[in-house]
């Protein structure tokens, strides 16, 4: 039952790369989304994240992932139809401009999202922060920090799932049909969400200090982080993303 | 300041005190010395003047009510307070011989590694192995010692087959066992931890008492642990402490602070339910009868009892005290 | 007529099977425990009877309505007395400022008037003796778990599920807790709890459930489980103290092993004892002082 950024273990290509290759290939994905505007591009760009997912065993997830941004997607897709004005109606209220502009902002959203949540699913947060503390120099107070955040994203949401699940019970209808009405419901429940983490992160931080996290060196880490072929022809691959975008453009 | 062993079981046997303000004793690897505290925002003491001595090597159980202060008591003994929750301080907790406000809580958790009750919140890695790494590589254990600390800490917890399990996909139980192995692999001289069998079954209670029962025979780790369920204190602890308001009300051997069920019951702690049997038997029937703690002890204390071989009571119960049976 | 029925129900959360080919029913006004190991698929379970998941296969009736055709939040607070869940941890529930609008949450999304809602969360408030205008998160956990049970009876729920609900309370909350439901079940609330204290389920259920791994290992009365072998191994419950003291004489065949043996708590355990006892001491003439064991 992994959740959204949940560690899901393995040993394939992709969780061997170094996790700073990662970090450049996800971003390579999101620059190369932002510079072009070529639709077709976008689609391929779209169809190299979910191909990540597979190559890194985690298939089902990047599908569900891609489900759940489709429907946020098509939700942005609509409102952007009504909005924009420009160029020549072709049906009802939508132009040629506005169906071209929102494709794209779509695409792009998902573009931007996919790489990054599926790598960092293959990628283990103490390794991330272990590399951006031994490679890129980070100071671990940042590194601890940023791993924690990301460590607390499916605590928090599976809380949230809880909550939504009592609160259900209880006779709030949380399963209507009616999305707007759902986030109205569920805007009030952030109060009980906010007042048990603030405990939860004085937990963590005391239970940090008493295993020595303010001893803590940059040599401090047991485990290196090497480059090795692999993450150089990863590095290619991110480089050749963002100069077909270029190209394309 | 290293404390001797020697007088401990005598220390023990006599601390009967209900919050007798014994001198600080060489023996004991922590003692609180009129320790009271008032949380920054509360307005009654959270701890009123408490002295608990835990003796090096001891099982200490510490029960009471919901808000009688046992998870600020902990708080204490590990170093959080005052070095995290700030408050008004009175008194003193010495640590292995020094107080706990001249050193860091960083330097106390060295000699006392607790696991917290939120299990969740305080791991801090995805995979089992990485996260009894943590504390190694932070306390700047050698690079070469460190597999085999790794090793030598799952084994004494027995999950050694979880090293490279995700810990989102284990149960309550074996998450509990891998904060304590997380906790041992920097080998400290005291374990305390606050209600960390709330979540599991009772199966699982059994296993974590187990655990810690083997780790404070074998390993000769001072344990405290705050619990709930009276029945796993009565079967693992050598010493309990009772709390209430915010006092350590009794103190003792298990036995002796059980002698007074009728206060502990007004309290709002309950009795096993043995206890309370031979308590009410020994009431109606007069002489003969220990009072007994366990389902094991409870047998063999009725069987004497009929046979009529109980002439010697005072050595019956002597007897007794080394007797540990699993629930 | 049963008030809930399984009949022939799996549920599966992707990873493994929480619940397989599960199948009882449950009539109203009972009060039935529902015990097992950690993830043997208890609080599943629970969730299926509210609707909150949707069965797989099989069906799920309450009140003779399959549970997929209907949304739980109605259910919830379906005319004549809906299906009240109390969950593990009460701060899931709660969302409000102050212990009457809490209760009176419950009622909001009904038909009633906004007047009688107050007047009908005032009384519970009054009956759990909280201050209507306190704060539920400045209450202690044990008080919490009580407000959360206060919210949910205020919609005067048909069937009343409680997962773990004594889980981190003291004696004498959980003891608060049990009486609240006892009296709502001896009112005619069907009551379904799931509870890791045999004590308790000894104390209050009259019917158990023991499941592991997804099944149903044995449905009976607690007197009648407690005293299976079988299942303590395989379920991993152990039964509470006094039985298990009573099954230490099972296998005896001297005047003590035959008035212990058939005991299940402590008043019948001293009345079959308190008789060979009392004549064994005049007998052997020592009757003593009361010895403080242990006392040095």
């Amino acid at each position: 039952m992994a959740g959204l950024l949940d560690y899901t273990d393995g040993s394939s290509v992709l969780h061997r790369l170094n996790p700073l290759t990662k970090l450049v290939l996800a971003f390579a994905v999101c620059v190369a989304a932002f510079v072009t505007g070529n639709l077709w591009y976008l689609a391929a760009l779209l169809a190299f994240s979910l191909g990540l997912g597979f190559v890194g065993g985690i298939g089902r997830v990047a599908l569900r992932l891609l489900w759940t941004l489709v429907r946020v997607c098509a939700f942005l897709f609509v409102l952007q139809l009504l909005f924009i004005r420009a160029g020549t109606p072709i049906w009802l209220f939508v132009t040629d401009v506005g169906v071209a502009t929102a494709a794209r902002v779509s695409l792009r959203l998902m573009d931007a999202t996919m790489p990054l949540v599926l790598l960092l699913s293959v990628t283990q947060a103490s390794d991330l922060s272990g590399a951006l503390v031994k490679v890129a120099r980070l100071p671990y107070r940042y590194a601890f920090t940023l791993m924690t955040a990301l460590r607390f994203i499916p605590v928090f949401t599976g809380e949230m799932a809880h909550i939504i699940q009592a609160q259900t019970a209880r006779g709030v209808p949380f399963d209507t049909k009616n999305p707007l009405r759902r986030v109205s419901l569920i805007l009030p429940l952030c109060v009980p969400l906010l007042v048990s983490s603030v405990g939860r992160i004085d937990q963590a931080a005391i239970s940090a200090e008493a295993r020595g996290f303010y001893l803590r060196r940059r040599d401090s880490g047991y485990k290196d982080y090497p480059f090795a072929v692999r993450d150089g022809v990863a590095l290619l691959v991110a480089a050749a993303l963002i100069a077909a975008a270029v190209l394309v453009r | 300041m290293t404390p001797t062993a020697t007088e401990t079981a005598a220390e023990t046997a006599t601390g009967t005190a209900t919050g007798t303000a014994a001198a600080p004793h060489t023996s004991a690897i922590i003692a609180t010395d009129r320790l009271s505290f008032t949380y920054a925002a509360g307005t009654r003491p959270a701890l009123d003047d408490i002295n608990l001595q835990v003796a090096a090597g001891d099982f200490v159980g510490i029960i009471g009510p919901s808000g009688a202060g046992k998870s600020t008591l902990a708080a204490a003994l590990s170093g959080v307070i005052p070095h995290y929750w700030k408050g008004s301080f009175y008194g003193a907790v010495r640590v292995d011989g020094r107080d706990s406000c001249e050193q860091s809580l960083t330097d106390i958790s060295r000699t006392v590694a607790t696991v917290f009750q939120d299990i969740e919140a305080q791991m801090v890695a995805a995979i089992v192995e990485d996260e009894v790494l943590f504390g190694l590589e932070n306390f700047g254990v050698p690079k070469a010692d460190i597999p085999g600390r790794v090793t030598d800490a799952l084994d004494l917890v027995g999950i050694a087959d979880l090293r490279r399990r995700t810990i989102s996909s284990l149960s309550g139980g074996q998450r509990q066992k891998v904060a304590l192995a997380a906790a041992l692999a920097l080998r400290p001289r005291v374990l305390l931890l606050d209600e960390p069998t709330s979540e599991l079954d009772p199966a699982s209670s059994v296993q974590i008492f187990e655990t810690l029962q083997r780790l404070n025979r074998e390993q000769g780790i001072t344990v405290i642990v705050i619990e709930q369920k009276i029945m796993l204190l009565c079967a693992y602890a050598r010493t309990l402490g009772v709390m209430d308001g915010g006092r350590l009300v009794h103190h003792g051997p298990v036995r002796t602070v059980l002698e007074h069920i009728e206060d502990l019951e007004t309290r709002g702690v309950n009795a096993p339910r043995v206890t309370t049997f031979t308590h009410a038997l020994r009431r109606a029937v007069g002489a003969g009868l220990p009072l007994t703690v366990t389902v094991d002890e409870t047998e063999s204390a009725l069987r004497r009892a009929f046979s009529g071989a109980a002439n010697d009571t005072t050595h019956n119960t002597q007897g007794e005290r080394d007797v540990y049976a699993p629930l | 007529m049963s008030m809930l029925r399984f009949d022939r129900v799996g549920y599966s959360y992707g990873d493994g099977i929480a619940v397989h080919d599960l199948s009882f029913h449950i009539a109203a006004g009972e009060f039935t425990a529902l015990v097992g190991s950690n993830g043997a698929g208890k609080t599943t379970v629970t969730k299926l009877m509210n609707g909150l998941l949707k069965p797989q296969s099989g069906t799920v009736y309450l009140d003779g309505v399959a549970t997929a055709s209907a949304r739980t939040s109605r259910m919830a607070r379906a005319a004549g007395g809906g299906v009240g869940m109390l969950f593990q941890n009460p701060d899931h529930q709660i969302s409000k400022n102050t212990v009457l609008d809490e209760i009176a949450f419950s009622l909001s999304f009904g038909s009633m008037s906004r007047a009688e809602q107050r007047e009908r969360a005032a009384a519970i408030a009054d009956e759990f003796g909280f201050r209507a205008d306190a704060e539920p998160f400045a209450l202690s956990r044990g008080e919490r778990q009580l407000l959360a049970l206060a919210s949910v009876l205020v919609a005067e729920p048909a069937v009343l599920i409680l997962d773990e609900p004594t889980c981190g309370l003291d004696w004498r909350e959980c003891m608060l807790v049990m009486d609240k439901v006892r009296a709502r079940n001896q009112a005619g609330t069907t009551v379904v709890m799931v509870c890791h204290d045999m004590e308790v389920v000894g104390d209050f259920c009259r019917r158990m459930l023991v499941m592991d791994e997804g099944r149903l290992l044995a449905d009976g009365t607690p007197d009648e489980l407690f005293r299976r072998a079988d299942l303590f191994g395989q379920a991993h419950i152990a039964p509470p103290q006094m039985v298990q003291l009573a099954l230490r004489f099972a296998d005896g065949d001297d005047a003590l092993s035959r008035a212990m043996a058939p005991t299940a708590d402590i008043q019948t355990a001293l009345n079959a004892v308190l008789p060979l006892l009392s004549a064994r001491t005049v007998q052997s003439g020592t009757c003593g002082p009361v010895v403080q064991g242990g006392v040095t």
